[in-house]
């Protein structure tokens, strides 16, 4: 499957509800910073709102309109445009203040607080940083918040969404200019490959018992 | 009800507290709420809690909305589906006080919906009425593709090929 069907049948899980927490803000992260994405969503969300004028009108029996205005009034009458609407920066704050842990050098991550089946982390890389040559036992899904990497299959901005699993195999290298900060959602562990291999997959396993 | 006219009722909910335009606005737009969660396999009881939640939301943050921007069809579309996500993650937990990730998520308000209009007409157009009901099926009532093949009658791999050839006539229109 390439891609963008990829990308585009999450953007369509996101707007139908189907995505569970992590895959939620993950993608609502991806159309914060993607205007493409973002304006498909909202192609997606009106093509399904419509289907709510074809419904057959079932009028609730034990609710009046009256049942509906006992809750508070919104404060702000009028829009609150100093809001920030970054959602990952609504939850944890200034992601520069995150509590980075650190993996190996030059290599930093933060589990986000989510309790759902899918893993959710920030990831930090300096400048020129790699993760050794690795594959995937599910999908991982990489979003670039800051900064840049490249594989041998591209290069990725801020905005731009990397989709891999068992047929990628790839060495991620931040930019040397600016490093890069990316938010990544993995299904399952990555499988280490190379001379390294090994050693990183038993590690990953002895992680896996303090989760 | 007329686009016009749903526009004036909310800007009377919003500025002026309007009871009147509100009951209006619910009698159009409940049953419509009602009938979604019920086909999203609520039971009455359920269905009638959440679309008090929806029409709550509508009537607390009608100054949210702008109709330059937003069908106020599609924006009760959204805040019906995001009451439903709550409910199952409500649910699916025993500790409700934890904070909601939804209350945090990107409003995607930036766009317009009238500007996307054409995109979305051209869509409608070329699929045909099967795939229209497969993508409501499947993406706006959350059916399972084995509850979708046992609903139509045919083969749960027919269900997925056909969807997958939806989408992928979808994504052609989208790029």
């Amino acid at each position: 499957m390439n891609l963008t069907v990829q990308k585009n049948e999450l953007i369509f899980d996101y707007s139908s509800g189907n995505l569970g927490e992590a895959k939620s803000l993950f993608t609502s992260m991806y159309l914060y910073l993607n205007r493409v994405a973002a304006k498909k969503s909202s192609i997606f969300d009106n093509i399904l709102a419509d289907n709510l004028n074809d419904l057959e009108n079932i009028v609730p029996k034990n609710l009046k309109y009256s049942d509906c205005i006992k809750g508070k009034m919104e404060s702000s009458h009028k829009k609150n445009n100093t809001k920030d609407l970054n959602p990952l920066s609504s939850l944890l704050g200034d992601i520069k203040n995150v509590k980075w842990k650190s993996i190996y050098k030059g290599f930093k991550e933060y589990s986000l607080p989510i309790d759902d089946k899918d893993s959710i982390k920030l990831i930090k890389m300096e400048p020129g940083t790699s993760v050794p040559f690795h594959s995937h036992n599910g999908k991982e899904y990489i979003l670039v918040l800051d900064g840049s990497f490249s594989d041998q299959y591209g290069e990725y901005n801020k905005g731009d969404m990397q989709i891999n699993d068992q047929k990628i195999k790839h060495i991620p290298t931040a930019s040397d200019k600016n490093g890069c900060i990316c938010l990544s959602i993995t299904e399952k562990d990555v499988v280490f490959l190379g001379k390294f291999g090994l050693v990183l997959n038993l590690f990953t396993f002895i992680k896996s018992f303090f989760k | 009800m007329e686009n016009t006219k749903i526009i004036d009722l909310v800007k009377k909910i919003s500025e002026e507290r309007d009871e009147e335009a509100f009951s209006q606005i619910f009698d159009y737009i409940a049953p419509k709420i009602n009938s979604y969660f019920i086909k999203n396999n609520f039971n009455f009881e359920q269905s009638e809690e959440l679309t008090q939640d929806v029409l709550s939301t509508i009537w607390s943050k009608a100054n949210l909305f702008n109709p330059e921007k937003s069908k106020f069809i599609t924006w009760s579309f959204t805040i019906a589906r995001n009451k439903k996500i709550d409910f199952y993650r409500k649910t699916k937990k025993n500790d409700v006080n934890e904070d909601d990730i939804r209350s945090f998520l990107y409003p995607n308000d930036d766009g317009n919906d009238y500007e996307i209009e054409s995109t979305i007409n051209k869509i409608k157009e070329e699929l045909d009425q099967n795939q229209q009901k497969l993508i409501k099926m499947s993406f706006f009532e959350q059916k399972s593709h084995k509850n979708i093949a046992e609903e139509l009658e045919i083969p749960l791999g027919t269900v997925k090929s056909r969807i997958r050839t939806t989408l992928n006539k979808m994504q052609k229109l989208l790029s």
